[in-house]
């Protein structure tokens, strides 16, 4: 893992207490709350529905056990004993008082952490494979990468006040976990004809009222260059992008409306005056960087494969959580384990402050100190022994986190909704508690497969709509909350943007309306092996349109 | 500058010279300490302008001017013989740091002294008279020489001089130049700062006026600068400073306020707004705005006054770039402080076509995003936000102050990331 140096320390250490002050100013009142506003959201601070809502950057989604702690003790004495993990691999705190934010900053910088651009129009936190590092499908570890552009992003003076947010994601793997298309910039490691490691650029993807693929920029452009062609792409949004109307700001509106072909041209033409300048990253950096994220000290293992098939016969839970939680390691004898946050009837990505020590210990004890958030918003132990699967589930289940649901229906993504968002229309969180309840049986759930569910309670879509199998949309409709089903949504390498299937359903006629959809799905598939989203992708949106609203 | 040269001959006072005066208060009322000495130096009186300095406690600042404008201009030293030891130090130490290499030090004539103060205590017994054979009379044939002279009188000083001006027209019709007339004790220390420039010896003991040994004295915290001068006697000034025109020149414009901030002081700014009916062909002193400069393009080219440029969110900085050199200062506008676009002009500006003037940011200036528009090489402000106007003079901005982005033109790397880090 990255470690700070005295700079770094020194940096975030200033930063605080930049913060501080403009928390005093505002506390005094001599900052408006409309000049305090775009200051805070630089530091990732909102008012919500109820309260201040604190978010704090895990970068590229890797922390420490003693990071994890930290997280607990935060939750335990300045909130109400429970944090909320984000589909952008960061944590919030939902109720925290203005007067404890500098205080809480402050504990969050002796740890290494802090909330710098989690929010705000400036570049965010950039998020990462939450297997990187682990995968034995990667090509290359993307977070040296990733800390590198942390660097070079923070407190940037010519991009702090860009039209609008800009998000970041990086892959190292082909199969994409990042949901890389899907941002602002994507980045995909690629190889050249020489055999070289670089990046693949894809620009103007997004979520949100508009849903926007990302487009292919450059193929391949090397790490010395990388930073300079970012740094293009920055300055070309930055004095072109929309400013007019928040809703047409980010850089896929202006992707959209220029066409890429114009702002590639723009783009490389900033690039040739700026490549092979200052920004130029030279190999031996990348290399120092590179060192921080070693891999541990991995060992020669008794046991390097589980067999899942027997262990569900004297487990079925177990078994279950074997088949669906682990990922395969690059490493033999080892597996990289997703933590879910889950539970049947939980507010999906919550954690309480016990469970949060509970984790940290796990990690401790059986995985190199080390932990991911997903942005799936489920956590990660990237490196445990195989040897010590058991041990590891035994101690999630007596924490309450050892569901194995992990790519299943149950494991949805949805954002705070109604009830903590000022910006949602429609409640989320009890409407995933009831789907979860409705197909909380896990051999349903095994019978069903892969399949992925994403709640959104606005158009915003933190929750991912567009890109779920299944995608639900809270809106408003004449006072009351309407919830519309998108089908066919995919954020992985071969992405797509879901499509409204229909009228939108009340809140109580939305769990039927999924198990209808499921049902359809069942009754249709060519085999067990076809996953929902191969099956409509062969079928189209006909069938599940007529079981949901009977034929045309 | 288009104004005529004014003739010195010694002839009689008259109207037409004193609104001449008038007209040059008028026109640089609101014009930086270093541009009106430029403007005497080059336009006024070129070739004709003398500096006469006491190399007192603020006398840097005035020499710092002009080491700026032309570091040959003539400055003259009144060594009335009465002078503190360090006094005379300074003379060498000031002329060293600022390559000044035209000064001359002007001595009583001796014959004087030794007829009207054979004991040396003239000064205790007719303090006046001290004054007059030591420094009005050895003066006088040197002033003679020069259309003008250039003095770093202060309004603040006391409270005689309170409406001093810019220029002012003599008894004998010569012109007298005060470039510092509108500084104040925080500027001309925030200047010194700024500047590096040496401290006289004596000012760090209390001095804050400094002429002859005799006649000077400590001055306590709060007191009138000048109060240690002649204390004790009916007497604010020696003379050489007292013959202007009974009828001062008052300023067109009271300049209340300065709003532009640049190296550290709010200063007199020069320039104004354009206006819609303001002419290309003779415009002077006025921020262009772009898109008026690509359309009359050939005319401002010919125009010969001094010009900047305004950029506003979403002019291209390109399409001027053959004419940067033609501004003496880059106007950006941030219509809002969440309009970051006047950050990558800066870079552009300051970066890509190696613009050394002055860009100045105007518009919603405020404290939280300065320290980001100076990484980004704007090196003077338009402030009008009280709290940022405070935090500037009390030098408190909210600020980061190490980086990991290498911005700007002089950065200088440190630590083992050199390609990304600076230190302020």
């Amino acid at each position: 893992m990255y470690r700070y140096d005295e700079f770094d320390a020194t940096f975030v250490a200033g930063r605080t207490a930049q913060f501080s002050d403009q928390v005093k100013r505002r506390l005094s009142g001599e900052l408006t709350e409309d000049q305090f506003r775009p200051l805070r959201l630089m530091n990732g601070l909102y008012l919500q529905l109820h309260a201040y809502m604190l978010r704090i950057a895990v970068p590229y989604g890797t922390l420490s056990s003693k990071q994890m702690r930290m997280f607990a003790h935060i939750a335990r004495t300045y909130d109400r004993g429970y944090g909320h993990f984000t589909t952008r691999q960061n944590i919030q705190f939902n109720w925290p008082k203005l007067k404890d934010i500098p205080k809480i900053l402050e504990e969050l910088a002796s740890v290494e952490m802090h909330a710098i651009q989690t929010s705000g129009n400036c570049i965010r936190n950039v998020t990462a494979d939450h297997f990187a590092g682990a995968a034995a499908d990667e090509i290359i570890d993307p977070r040296p990468i990733a800390e590198i552009l942390r660097q070079w992003s923070s407190l940037h003076p010519e991009f702090s006040y860009l039209p609008r947010k800009f998000k970041i994601a990086i892959t190292g793997a082909p199969n994409d976990r990042a949901a890389i298309r899907f941002h602002d910039i994507g980045l995909q490691a690629a190889t050249n004809a020489a055999g070289e490691i670089g990046w693949e650029v894809w620009v103007g993807g997004g979520l949100g009222r508009t849903p926007m693929i990302g487009k292919l920029i450059n193929s391949f452009v090397p790490n010395e260059h990388l930073l300079a062609y970012l740094e293009s792409i920055m300055r070309v949004y930055n004095r072109y992008g929309r400013r007019d109307n928040k809703y047409k700001a980010r850089i896929k509106i202006l992707v959209h409306e220029e066409g890429l072909e114009t702002i590639k041209g723009q783009v490389e033409a900033e690039f040739a005056e700026v490549r092979g300048g200052v920004l130029t990253l030279p190999a031996e950096e990348v290399d120092r960087i590179t060192a921080y994220f070693a891999p541990p000290q991995f060992t020669a293992q008794p046991a390097t494969k589980i067999d899942v098939a027997y262990q569900s016969i004297i487990d079925p839970a177990y078994g279950r959580w074997l088949d669906h939680n682990i990922n395969s390691h690059r490493e033999a004898g080892y597996a990289s384990v997703t933590i879910s946050l889950k539970p049947v009837g939980g507010a999906p990505g919550d954690a309480t402050d016990k469970q949060m020590d509970d984790i940290a210990d796990i990690a401790q004890r059986y995985a190199f100190d080390e932990l991911r958030v997903t942005h799936e918003q489920n956590l990660v132990l990237p490196h445990v022994a195989v040897a010590d699967l058991r041990a590891v589930y035994e101690a999630l289940v007596a924490t309450g986190l050892a569901e194995g649901n992990t790519g299943l229906i149950t494991d949805m993504i949805c954002c705070p909704g109604l009830d903590f968002c000022a910006l949602a229309n429609a409640r989320s969180i009890p409407l995933a508690q009831e789907i979860s309840r409705k197909f909380a049986q896990p051999e349903r759930q095994a019978e069903i497969g892969d399949l992925k569910i994403k709640i959104s309670g606005c158009i915003n879509a933190c929750g991912h709509h567009h890109v779920g199998h299944i995608g639900i949309l809270g809106v408003e409709k004449k006072g009351g909350e309407l919830y519309q089903i998108t089908l066919g949504g995919d954020a992985t390498e071969s992405a797509s943007v879901g499509k409204i299937i229909g009228p939108g359903f009340e809140a109580e006629a939305v769990p039927g309306a999924i198990e209808t959809l499921v049902d359809t799905y069942i009754s249709k598939r060519e085999s067990a092996g076809e996953t929902f989203i191969q099956a409509y992708r062969r079928l189209g949106e006909a069938p599940f349109k007529e079981a949901l609203y009977g034929a045309a | 500058m288009a104004l005529p040269k004014l003739a010195h001959t010694p002839a009689a006072h008259d109207k037409l010279r004193a609104l001449g005066i008038l007209a040059l208060n008028g026109m640089f009322d609101e014009m930086d300490a270093v541009g009106v000495l430029r403007q005497a130096a080059t336009d006024v009186l070129p070739g004709d302008l003398a500096i006469v300095s006491s190399f007192g406690a603020d006398s840097a600042v005035l020499l710092h001017l002009v080491a700026q404008v032309d570091p040959s201009l003539p400055v003259y030293f009144l060594e009335t013989g009465k002078h503190f030891a360090e006094t005379l130090d300074y003379v060498e130490t000031l002329k060293k740091h600022l390559g000044l290499i035209n000064v001359h030090a002007i001595h009583p004539n001796a014959a004087d002294v030794q007829r009207f103060d054979p004991n040396g205590d003239l000064w205790e017994t007719d303090p006046d008279s001290c004054c007059h054979i030591r420094k009005t009379e050895p003066l006088e044939p040197i002033t003679e020489q020069y259309g003008g002279w250039v003095t770093g009188r202060k309004r603040f000083q006391t409270k005689e001089r309170g409406v001093l001006p810019h220029f002012e027209l003599t008894s004998d019709d010569r012109i007298k130049v005060n470039p510092l007339a509108y500084f104040n004790d925080a500027d001309v220390n925030q200047y010194k700062i700024d500047h590096g420039l040496p401290e006289h010896p004596l000012f760090a003991k209390g001095y804050k006026s400094i002429g002859c040994a005799p006649c000077t004295s400590v001055v306590a915290e709060g007191e009138d600068p000048r109060a240690g001068r002649w204390r004790g006697l009916n007497k604010k000034e020696c003379g050489i400073h007292f013959d202007f025109n009974g009828a001062i020149a008052s300023p067109m414009t009271a300049a209340t306020r300065h709003t532009l901030w640049k190296d550290g002081a709010f200063i007199a700014d020069p320039f104004h707004e354009w206006a819609d009916d303001s002419d290309p062909a003779t415009a002077s002193y006025k921020h262009v705005p772009l898109a008026v400069f690509l359309a009359n393009r050939d005319t401002f080219l010919a125009n010969p006054h001094p010009l900047g440029l305004l950029v506003v969110p979403g002019d291209r900085i390109e399409d001027v770039e053959a004419d940067l050199g033609r501004f003496a200062s880059i106007a950006i506008k941030f219509p809002a402080f969440s309009d970051g676009r006047g950050y990558s002009t800066a870079r552009l500006l300051s970066e890509r076509f190696n613009y050394s003037g002055e860009i100045r940011a105007v518009g919603d200036v405020l404290q939280d995003q300065i320290p980001l528009m100076r990484r980004c090489g704007i090196n003077a402000l338009v402030v009008t936000h009280e709290p940022t106007r405070a935090a500037l003079l009390e030098n408190r901005l909210p600020e980061v102050a190490i980086f990991y982005q290498p911005v700007g033109t002089t950065e200088v790397p440190v630590g083992t990331r050199p390609f990304l880090r600076r230190v302020s």
